[in-house]
């Protein structure tokens, strides 16, 4: 249960790409093959390792439909990392990637680490977009690249796991600030019991109840 | 408008007239003043005023007011001004103060007076109609929000209190405004970090209405680290002796649980189970617990409660109780449950918790069994519990508790039901202590109708689902009175029910009945064993019959209803072992005494009670008043699954019954039928099994085949490929008489004729060579003929044979030498002798005679040894003759070899001659082609005439070769 960080995330992009079933492969490693309308936003969570220590990932899986497009918004900011996912069979996803990123960047934090992702990359018969397409459209913007399949589990431990790396890494350079939880990123019991410990008997008690 | 002076007109007539005007001057000067200090000084006044003459402030100046927080945004005075005026127009503070009463003490607040009642919702009317004109423009709200953003506490604190009026009057537009202005919940949600403690509190009253019934607000507020903020500020605040900010956490907390799985599941993964767990830390010395503590705490169990809520999904609720159980919870719970001096209604409310915590889960459950009261000796906490259920003099709700408590421990729990049963049979009973089961059994039989209500319905959870302890329980005997024989517990229940009116009872006749029906209805339902106990007594079934056909008053309609379901069970779960109450039999007393259709309606009277629905809709048992005390949860289920069942088999008539007989009679042929098929088809497995290892077996064969056949095939197509070679082979030599036809051709037909010729040439080489051997061969054969027919050179003996010979002939030589010179001594001897003879006497004579005569004797030896030799010689001579003739014939068959070499080594020149006189022939023909190509401006010269060139060298030697 103890962690050493806790990292948010969210989980964007059109309707009926696999945000969910992403999640799903992620949190339960199994997959849902009847297309279930998200409603508003899910929870899901999992714990990894990266560099040797324990970090927690939150994902709020966020509903594609244009509908909810003002709810989803609220969650960008508090996130230290999300997904961008589109439709490698269909291609309009890949299209309104502009209009996604360009909500996300204007309300998350600046920092916040964006992964592209093409889903659904076992379905190879009916690609629509190239995996070269997705790779220039992510160099051109500054994202990690990555081709999933939530279907057969193919590389989406990959892609959580490496926009995790990529938050640690810019916790590392120190360019996350990682006191503001606002940024989505919160540091464990275990730390956070060694940092306060000059904040007096509060953080104590708190940090044994984190031990429990 | 027209309303709100109707309004006015009747509630504040008389009052100072001059109030609207100085509002009409006050509401011109915020208009129309360019001075800030005028505006301020005006909105000030109208501020003043707003209380007492509301309405007029709230119709006259609402607008005014709306565009000073438009225009006058950068003096925060004015601001705070304003949106006090407004707040104060939308709520009253009267209001607010009653609002306040309703939280802390709800039951009260029903007393409130009818007139101030009426006054009230007026009010509230006045409020909802200000503030639905207030946010007829969402920017208005929008506005308002920006506000919030503003530091300032004058301006802050308004803005807050002003939003939460608004939200309390019109929740759901606000919501939705509030929810898609963009980062609109994030702001709000920033108040919980003001430092001032006014600013947080009234934040979290704020977030209280925001987060009411809106599910995704609520996930957003849980998002922006609501339930880390909130349960810092609860720690801080002391937890449960915090005072009212703590009480405002956990209801903000509650909002954003309550029936929002994504957020129970944030709260879970978040790890905030186990921050609760101090909360329950109360020291033992429990005097004095305070009416805010009282209140905390009721509201964390409540906590609790939601996020094991039997209604969340099974799932869900299983990881939370894993974790109750792992961080120590259940168990801190379980310590308040044995404390001393916790408040009654403290303690009802942490038994229904730990209920809900161990419901269902086996872990719990063992580790609940294994509680113990810190009394002397220490008693389990279930009977101690159970002591209280049985108790008149506890309160109801504790009592209801408690069998909530029970209930929970004994479902889907085996382990736990055959404990309890356990207690009550023969063998392992234990007379020195109180035991559960007898503190049922007392239950069952006392003079009060609640307990006798709760022991059968826990007795019934003891039995539910589970055959074995419903067998096991009917083994369990009953001494009633001395001298009597033992009766059994299920007797001695529908005793009770028979002669329940000779017995005074304290509560209700029918409590105590409609429990032991439902308690009987449990046992035997699915237990055909408890069927056949029951029906052995001759009294039950009258008993039954007599209870349902009679027409008795309302009160007695329910146990009508249950006493049918008691007989539906009765039948429906019969083995017909007992000749007199078989199904049929039973069905044909239905028929007589009471009337099929009747029967059904009786049965139907148990769902149309009007309490029937209420204890289907959730397991805890949570009744108004103690009479309303009737139904059982889980008997609900059962009753919905007996309910059609029996009807069915009520309704069928014999004949049916026959045919469904006959059906069954068919089955059990068709199933020997089947087995039949069946014994077919593990033979034919058997028989496909071989089949398939034969197949197996003739696969692989097949495979060899194939593989051989593959093989040849190879070889064939070998064959083949070297036959085609062949074919072509021959097909360019036949191609090369007609060569030249094609110019692409000539050149390979070149180096090919040249090829063959050269082979030709080594071939005429070899047997020039043959030839030359052969020469030297029969010249040494001639010679040899020549020489000495005697002297043989074919072979190698033959050289032995002649030298011999020749040494032969040298022996031969020098003996007939010898014997020449022999004769001529011969001769010279005679003539001496006849000289002798003639010149010397005749003793002389005869000793020379004598020596002659010896000496001619033996020479004549010798000759005839000599003329041996010579035959023997002559014979060996006669031999090496037949041998010469023999060499010579092989030489003659060797000559003749030899000439029909020299005719091959002639036809080859031939062919030789012919070969050159077709390539010469060829040549001409390439050159005449070459000639044509030339004169048709082709350049192929060079290569062309090289090969020409050289074919002519080669041509050259060719000759040269013959000529040698």
């Amino acid at each position: 249960m103890a962690y050493a960080y806790l990292f948010k995330y969210i989980i964007i992009g059109d309707t009926g790409v696999g945000k969910s079933c992403l999640l799903l492969q992620f949190t339960d490693k199994r997959f849902q093959p009847v297309h279930d309308l998200t409603i508003g936003v899910e929870f899901g969570a999992r714990m990894i390792t990266i560099d040797g220590k324990q970090i927690k990932l939150q994902i709020w899986d966020t509903a594609g439909q244009e509908s909810f497009r003002s709810i989803t918004r609220s969650y960008y900011r508090g996130a230290a990392g999300a997904l961008l996912v589109y439709d490698i069979t269909r291609r309009d996803t890949f299209n309104h990637l502009t209009t996604w990123l360009e909500d996300a960047r204007q309300h998350s934090n600046s920092n916040m680490v964006i992964m592209l992702i093409g889903n659904k990359s076992d379905l190879e018969s009916r690609r629509e977009v190239k995996k070269e397409e997705g790779e220039a459209f992510a160099r051109e913007h500054g994202l990690i690249f990555m081709e999933t399949s939530a279907k057969t589990a193919s590389n989406v431990e990959e892609a959580f796991i490496n926009t995790a790396k990529e938050i640690y890494e810019k916790i590392q350079e120190g360019v996350f600030d990682i006191n503001n939880e606002a940024n989505g990123i919160k540091i464990g019991p275990q730390h956070a019991a060694t940092n306060s410990t000059l904040t007096g008997g509060q953080g104590g008690q708190q940090a044994g109840g984190g031990c429990c | 408008m027209n309303f709100f002076r109707g309004v006015i007109g009747g509630q504040q007539a008389g009052a100072q007239p001059s109030g609207v005007e100085t509002i009409q001057k006050l509401c011109d000067r915020v208009a129309s003043s360019t001075l800030l200090e005028d505006r301020r000084d005006a909105v000030r006044a109208l501020k003043s005023l707003s209380k007492k003459y509301r309405m007029e402030v709230g119709t006259q100046a609402m607008d005014h007011l709306i565009r000073i927080l438009q225009t006058d945004s950068s003096d925060s005075e004015i601001l705070g001004y304003a949106l006090d005026t407004l707040y104060n127009i939308i709520c009253s503070d009267e209001e607010e103060e009653q609002d306040e009463s309703e939280d802390a003490a709800p039951v009260k607040s029903k007393n409130v007076a009818a007139p101030e009642d009426t006054q009230r919702r007026q009010e509230d009317d006045i409020g909802a109609q200000f503030s639905e004109r207030f946010i007829q423009e969402p920017e208005n709200v929008t506005l308002l929000l920006t506000m919030l953003e503003e530091f300032d506490f004058h301006v802050r604190w308004p803005g807050v209190k002003l939003l939460t009026a608004l939200l309390k009057c019109q929740c759901a537009q606000v919501q939705g405004i509030i929810l898609v202005s963009p980062m609109g919940v994030s702001r709000l949600m920033d108040l919980l970090a003001d430092s001032r403690e006014v600013i947080r509190n009234d934040g979290l009253l704020l977030l209280q209405q925001l987060t009411k019934g809106n599910a995704a607000i609520q996930k957003i507020v849980a998002f922006e680290n609501a339930f880390e903020r909130l349960l810092d500020i609860i720690t801080e605040e002391g937890t449960s002796d915090g005072g009212i900010v703590v009480e405002d956490c956990l209801l903000l907390l509650l909002n954003l649980l309550k029936n929002n799985s994504s957020n129970q599941n944030f709260f879970k993964e978040g790890s905030y189970i186990q921050r609760m767990k101090p909360w329950f830390e109360v020291g033992d010395d429990n005097s004095g617990w305070s009416a805010q503590k009282v209140t905390n705490l009721h509201l964390m169990l409540q906590l609790v409660r939601v996020m094991v809520s039997p209604v969340n999904s099974p799932g869900a609720t299983a990881s939370c109780q894993k974790a109750m159980f792992q961080c120590g919870l259940l168990q801190q719970l379980c310590t308040i449950l044995m404390a001393t001096g916790v408040p009654a209604d403290i303690l009802t409310e942490t038994i229904n918790t730990v209920s809900e915590v161990i419901r269902g889960s086996q872990v719990n459950q063992d580790y609940f069994a294994s509680v113990n009261a810190p009394s002397n000796p220490p008693r389990p906490a279930i009977v101690v519990l159970l002591m209280s259920m049985v108790n008149e003099r506890q309160p109801f709700v504790l009592r209801c508790a408690v069998l909530y408590c029970f209930q929970c421990f004994l479902y889907k729990n085996q382990k736990g039901q055959g404990e309890i049963v356990a207690t009550l049979l023969p063998s392992t009973i234990d007379a020195n202590s109180i035991s559960a089961g007898q503190l049922l059994c007392g239950g069952l039989f006392s003079a009060d109708s609640l307990s006798n209500w709760c022991a059968a319905v826990a007795l019934g959870h003891a039995l539910q689902d589970n055959l074995t302890q419903k067998e096991q329980l009917l083994r369990v005997q009953l001494a009633t009175s001395l001298g009597k024989p033992p009766v059994s517990l299920l007797q001695q229940c529908t005793n009770i029910l028979s002669q329940g009116d000779k017995i005074s009872r304290r509560g209700s006749k029918v409590q105590t009945r409609v429990g032991l029906l439902m308690l009987l209805c449990t046992w035997m339902s699915n237990c055909p064993i408890a069927v056949t106990h029951f029906l052995h007594n001759q009294d039950n079934v009258p008993f039954l019959t007599a209870q349902i056909s009679e027409n008795l008053g309302e009160d007695e309609r329910l146990v009508q209803g249950l006493c049918a379901l008691l007989l539906g069970i009765c039948i429906y779960y019969n083995d017909n072992s007992l000749e007199n109450y078989t199904k049929e039999k039973l069905k044909q007393l239905i028929e007589k005494r009471i009337g099929k259709e009747n029967f059904v309606e009786k049965l139907g009277f148990i769902t149309k009670h009007e309490l029937y629905s209420r204890a289907a809709q959730k397991p805890q048992p949570a009744f108004s008043a103690p009479e309303h005390m009737l139904f059982d949860h889980e008997f609900t289920k059962l009753v919905k699954e007996l309910e059609g069942v029996i009807t069915k088999a009520v309704h069928k008539s014999s004949e049916e019954e026959k045919k469904e007989e006959e059906v069954k009679k068919t089955l059990e042929q068709h199933d020997s039928i089947v087995t039949q098929y069946k014994e077919l088809i593990r033979e034919q497995d058997a028989q496909i099994n071989e089949l398939k290892e034969q197949m197996c077996t003739l696969t692989s064969q097949k495979d060899q085949m194939q593989n051989t056949i593959t093989q040849q095939l190879s070889q064939i197509q070998q064959h083949k490929d070297q036959y085609n070679v062949l074919k072509l082979k021959l097909g360019k030599d036949s191609g090369q008489s007609d060569s030249g036809q094609v110019n692409g051709l000539q050149l390979e037909e070149l180096t090919l004729l040249r090829e063959e010729l050269e082979e030709l040439r080594k071939q005429h080489a070899l047997l020039n060579t043959q030839l030359a051997e052969r020469d030297t061969l029969i010249a040494n054969l001639k010679a040899e003929g020549v020489q000495s027919p005697d002297g043989l050179t074919a072979a190698p003996e033959n050289t032995e044979l002649l030298k011999e010979l020749e040494s032969l002939r040298g022996q031969v030589q020098t003996q007939a030498a010898e014997i020449s010179q022999l004769q001529r001594e011969r001769q010279e001897v005679q003539t001496r002798t006849e000289a002798l003879a003639a010149v010397s006497g005749e003793a002389a004579d005869l000793t020379k005679v004598t020596e002659l005569e010896n000496r001619l004797s033996a020479q004549t030896a010798e000759t005839n040894r000599l003329q041996e030799e010579v035959r023997s010689l002559t014979e060996s001579r006669a031999a090496m003759e037949k041998e010469r003739a023999a060499a010579t014939s092989t030489a003659t068959i060797l000559q003749t070899e030899k000439s029909k070499l020299q005719q091959e080594v002639a036809e080859s020149k031939k062919e030789q001659d012919d070969l050159l006189m077709l390539l010469a022939d060829q040549d001409q023909k390439i050159l005449s082609l070459k000639q044509r190509l030339k004169d048709l401006g082709e350049t192929i010269e060079d290569e062309d005439d090289l090969d020409a060139r050289d074919q002519f060298d080669d041509d050259d030697d060719e000759e040269e070769e013959d000529d040698e």
